[in-house]
């Protein structure tokens, strides 16, 4: 792929690091102008404050522009990238370019999660590659801590303050910035952990024991078929694809239900495993992605040793 | 998580299908059960199920027919998915199946008399053993009581008295009694249903105890109930290359299938090559109805992209 071509494909995708609302305002608002006066689909996803900051900057052109509560839209990071991609094909781009300000919800996560959303900046610039799009991501540089501003700065091909645009020097390539997110091992599961093992014929035993385990640590009935359905599939994966038979941990941590899928034999690919919208015909990604769907977090551990899969779903406080 | 996942919104068994029905190669002797139809692919069905099952057996096989011409009756037996005409043919050339005229059992009194048929059926039950028949099966239409013939007002009576000799202990023969819903009316048909054991219904295609499915008729289709995984998948694509050769709408009734994996669903929507050699394109015209999609699944077809699948419609439940 030529320079070029690269260019060409690549998402205009920029991370706005500012230290006071008025700096925010001062990038963000004329960035929205610009997109309504020249007839794109303005969408604005943040916070209650940088909505208010943004109403009153635009003024009357703020009724062209939609405002999306960001609480709501960043619940987790595959669910959010499956409301882009649902969004934007349905109602975004048909009506032209897209140019979106996002403001991603940093407050109360947990270092998990954090690495997770960090993985999603990262991701974005795959799944909206090509696309008519334009993302500026809003980072208050007063507020975040400098590691998660350094790593805003390796997701972001560029950078935007009050001077203007600029390449990204730390900008990490998503692929590398992926392997980077999976290169910290996974804790083994509490020795209290539930354990059990399975194979081809073996599903519907193990899917009764997910729901004994899910009602023992007080998952909401609502989503115990969620849960069994995404680590049946994960099951399923290492019955039809993987080794054939593997081991299953369960336990709770952290307001967490965690489950482990091992497959002791065969390795799982991991370029980007469901974490892009499925597209016919990739069926190991079209499962993955929906495991993703199902569960709050999806951690994928695998090499030529064997694969771990491990799934979060959140416990009511 | 989207709401409502895993609520319980399943329509009522259909009509004519009660929960204590008994699969046709579930019966044993004794039984003297109903088949109440109204879709003669069913009716076919079961009774081609029936016959078939009894002629394995060395059973002899009585069919009562209410039309004059026997062979008019094996023609529409014949047409049966997986019935071999030539094996019907060589039954009734060996006398191993019969198909007599109702008709005959006026002709000795001149009227219907309920015990003097019971006893001419014991008669023929007994004849039967002797030719060294392992048992009986015997099926009956019954229409003919419509017609006014002297000695057919009462034909609870005679249902009565066939259910207490076929179920005598000992007994070594099972009937069919099969009653056209659309000549009967309600009151009169709940009244003749309930002279019988139970109601025979269709075989199962499968039943490991993890997936039962079941073929329906009105509209054609299959009903799935229990978990459909990577164990249970090869019965449902072997179900489902089974009733390739129907084209127009195919029902999949899943209001019952309480767990469904993702490939298990692409197989059901056609998403999935089912296992057919030419995949799912070699059915251009066959139309998916969807009875009874459960919230989860509609959950999972959303996830998966499969929510708007050309071909594929789902069915509104009745309010």
């Amino acid at each position: 792929m030529t320079t070029g071509t690269r260019a060409a494909l690549a998402l205009p995708h920029r991370a706005l690091l500012h230290s006071t609302p008025a700096e925010f305002a001062r990038a963000a608002v004329p960035y929205l102008a610009e997109g309504v006066g020249a007839g794109e689909v303005a969408v604005v996803i943040a916070g209650p404050d940088a909505t208010e900051l943004i109403h009153e900057g635009l003024g009357a052109a703020a009724h062209g522009v939609e405002f999306i509560a960001a609480a709501g839209w960043f619940t987790t990071p595959v669910a959010a990238l499956a409301s882009y991609d649902e969004r934007a094909r349905q109602d975004w781009w048909p009506r032209g370019r897209l140019r979106l300000l996002a403001e991603p919800v940093w407050a109360g996560r947990s270092a998990l999660e954090v690495r997770e959303w960090l993985r999603h900046e990262a991701l974005l610039n795959v799944a909206l590659a090509g696309s008519p799009t334009t993302l500026l991501c809003a980072y208050d540089a007063a507020d975040l801590p400098p590691a998660l501003l350094a790593h805003a700065a390796r997701t972001h091909p560029e950078l935007v303050d009050e001077d203007g645009i600029r390449p990204s020097h730390g900008y990490v390539e998503p692929a590398d910035f992926y392997a980077e997110c999976n290169a910290e091992p996974l804790a083994p599961p509490p020795i209290t952990a539930a354990r059990r093992i399975f194979g081809a014929g073996e599903l519907p035993g193990l899917r009764a024991f997910l729901t004994r385990e899910a009602a023992r640590h007080g998952l909401p009935a609502a989503d115990t078929l969620p849960f069994v359905l995404a680590v049946n599939e994960v099951a399923t994966m290492v019955i039809r694809d993987g080794g054939g038979h593997g081991a299953l941990w369960v336990w709770a941590a952290d307001g967490e239900l965690v489950a482990d899928v091992t497959d002791p034999n065969r390795g799982m690919p991991d370029r980007f495993l469901g974490q892009l919208p499925p597209r016919p015909p990739h069926q190991a990604d079209a499962a993955m992605w929906a495991v993703r769907r199902l569960c709050h977090i999806v951690e994928v551990r695998s090499n030529s040793m064997g694969t771990r899969v491990r799934l979060h779903l959140r416990l009511p406080a | 998580m989207p709401p409502g996942i895993g609520d319980d919104a399943r329509p009522a068994a259909p009509a004519g299908v009660p929960a204590d029905a008994v699969a046709v190669g579930a019966m044993r002797f004794g039984d003297h059960l109903c088949l109440t139809y109204d879709n003669e692919d069913e009716r076919r069905a079961i009774l081609a199920a029936y016959i078939r099952d009894g002629l394995r057996a060395s059973h002899k096989i009585i069919y009562l027919a209410d039309e004059d011409d026997p062979a008019a009756v094996l023609n529409r037996l014949a047409r049966a998915p997986g019935t071999a005409p030539a094996a019907l043919a060589e039954a009734v050339r060996a006398g191993h199946l019969v198909v007599r005229p109702i008709i005959e059992a006026f002709l000795a009194t001149g009227r219907f008399d309920p015990a003097e048929t019971v006893n001419l059926l014991r008669t023929e039950i007994d004849v039967a053993l002797v030719q060294g028949y392992d048992g009986v099966r015997i099926t009956g239409e019954t229409s003919f009581s419509l017609r006014g013939w002297p000695g057919t007002e009462d034909f609870g009576a005679f249902e009565h008295l066939c259910g207490e000799a076929i179920g005598a202990p000992g007994s070594r023969a099972m009937v069919i009694c099969q009653y056209d819903r659309r000549w009967f009316d309600a009151a009169q048909l709940r009244e003749l249903e309930g002279c019988h054991g139970a109601q025979v219904r269709v075989d199962d295609l499968h039943d490991d105890g993890v997936l039962r499915i079941t073929p329906i008729f009105t509209p054609p289709g299959l009903r799935l109930t229990g978990a459909l995984d990577e164990s249970t998948l090869p019965a449902v694509r072997r179900a489902l290359a089974a009733s390739g050769a129907r084209s127009g709408h195919f029902c999949l009734d899943l209001g019952d299938l309480e767990f469904c994996d993702l490939t298990g669903l692409g197989v059901l929507l056609g998403a999935l090559p089912d296992g057919r050699a030419e995949g799912p394109a070699a059915l251009p015209h066959r139309q998916i109805v969807l009875r009874g999609l459960p919230d989860y699944l509609a959950l999972m077809m959303r996830i998966a992209g499969w929510e708007s699948m050309p071909g594929v419609h789902l069915e509104r439940a009745a309010p």
